[in-house]
């Protein structure tokens, strides 16, 4: 990535779901270091933006590129520097909330020791052995947000990252947020809760800029 | 290395908590050969140990779809596949936690099914090559796992997988039942020990080779959008 490279280029990006257009030729910017929010109804195309960005969906038209790999082609150069909070908590129930935090390290190629400071971000420390399963909706939140910024990324995407959050819940977002350097974008539905993090908006409606 | 660790591990993990597939695999087995056994009425199989050796083998190919239809189950249901395929790890890696996982849970079944189908359908006094045929399970269960991992992959993403998975995986099966057939009967009758037993275990070995290879190769285009 060379020091002219935004963060994320899309281009005239857009996305089908059989016949449905999900996202329909979408174009935008964000710079290094920028926060962006994703608004809009639901099925406006916000989680498949994310999807895209993180590398598990592919753009059917358009171009697309992260830290100035084009994807899909660099899809490999972006996954290290892409931290990915998804619509599901993306852990598997029957592994304690540590077990999943050490599995996740080894696939990002994260230290080992990197799991009981994540854990400690979210004030999971004292369920590290505790069963996915048996966490609530909320705690589960907090793993699936461990888990995102588990290898220390550069771009956050993280999607409705409030959804179960309690009051502490969001309080220890708002200062991962706050602490992180990097660039983020975030798709909510509560753009005012993230209006003091200074972020841009961007609006979404059925699959295109608003 | 590491990533492949910690998914056979989750694998294992997840299997020893939920006790899902083993004891269904293993109900599986012993239901399968009682049936057919009472069912015989105490008469032996018309085809003798030919007949009987197809039998442990259809048994063992079926058994073996008991796991592969639960293969990438968690993955599929909890939306895991987004969490996986956004870390740069290496997709052949899930595959061959999975295939690794897949052929444990197929030896761990066949220590309870050989000694019964010798118990309820061979008990002439003829004994078996023992090396010979654990050479051949191994390599049979190898070559199951490794494909049928393939093919699970492959389905995952399809709404009529349970379906399609047996469709498309029962046909790969021919040439595998067919030559461990053969090496089963082999170990039961020494006069044809020799030729078959080299030709058959090496044949095994090169059908585990190529869809090692294949796995290996194309499990990343299997699973990515």
């Amino acid at each position: 990535m060379s020091s002219s490279d935004p963060a994320i280029r899309c281009d005239a990006v857009s996305r089908r779901y059989g016949e449905r257009l999900a996202l329909d030729r979408v174009s935008l910017e964000v710079q290094p270091g920028e926060r962006v929010l994703l608004t809009g109804g639901n099925g406006a195309g916000k989680t498949t933006l994310l999807r895209m960005l993180a590398t598990v969906l592919r753009p059917h038209e358009g171009a697309l590129a992260v830290a100035g790999h084009p994807l899909p082609r660099e899809a490999r150069r972006v996954r290290p520097l892409v931290g990915y909070l998804g619509h599901e908590p993306l852990v598997y129930p029957g592994l304690t909330a540590g077990e999943n935090l050490e599995l996740y390290a080894a696939l990002q190629g994260a230290a080992p020791d990197r799991v009981g400071a994540a854990l400690e971000l979210v004030g999971l420390e004292r369920r590290r052995g505790d069963l996915a399963s048996n966490l609530s909706r909320g705690m589960r939140q907090r793993l699936a947000l461990a888990r995102a910024v588990l290898h220390r990324p550069r771009i956050l995407l993280l999607d409705e990252p409030t959804t179960g959050l309690d009051d502490d819940g969001r309080e220890r977002l708002r200062g991962l947020l706050a602490a992180h350097d990097g660039t983020a974008v975030i798709s909510t539905h509560e753009p005012e809760w993230f209006a003091p993090l200074h972020v841009r908006r961007i609006a979404l409606a059925e699959g295109r800029l608003a | 290395m590491r990533a492949y660790r910690a998914l056979l591990r989750k694998d294992l993990l997840l299997e020893w908590r939920g006790r899902e597939l083993v004891p269904a695999m293993l109900a599986f087995v012993l239901g399968a050969m009682v049936l057919v056994r009472f069912g015989l009425g105490g008469e032996t199989l018309a085809g003798g140990t030919r007949a009987a050796t197809g039998l442990l083998w259809v048994i063992v190919v079926f058994t073996s779809m008991l796991a592969l239809v639960r293969s990438f189950a968690q993955e599929r249901e909890h939306g895991i596949w987004d969490g996986l395929l956004s870390t740069p790890a290496d997709r052949s890696a899930i595959w061959a936690a999975r295939a690794t996982a897949t052929f444990l849970f197929l030896a761990l079944t066949q220590v309870v099914a050989v000694p019964l189908f010798w118990l309820f359908f061979l008990q002439e006094g003829r004994s078996p090559s023992l090396g010979v045929l654990v050479a051949a399970l191994l390599l049979a269960d190898l070559g199951v796992a490794m494909l049928g991992s393939l093919l699970a992959g492959l389905a995952t993403h399809v709404r009529a997988r349970e379906v399609l998975l047996p469709v498309m995986f029962l046909p790969f099966m021919l040439p595998l039942v067919t030559v461990a057939v053969r090496l089963t009967v082999d170990t039961i009758s020494p006069q044809t020990r020799g030729f078959h037993t080299s030709q058959g275990l090496g044949f095994l070995a090169l059908y585990d080779t190529i869809f090692g290879l294949l796995g290996w190769a194309l499990f990343e285009f299997v699973v990515e959008d």
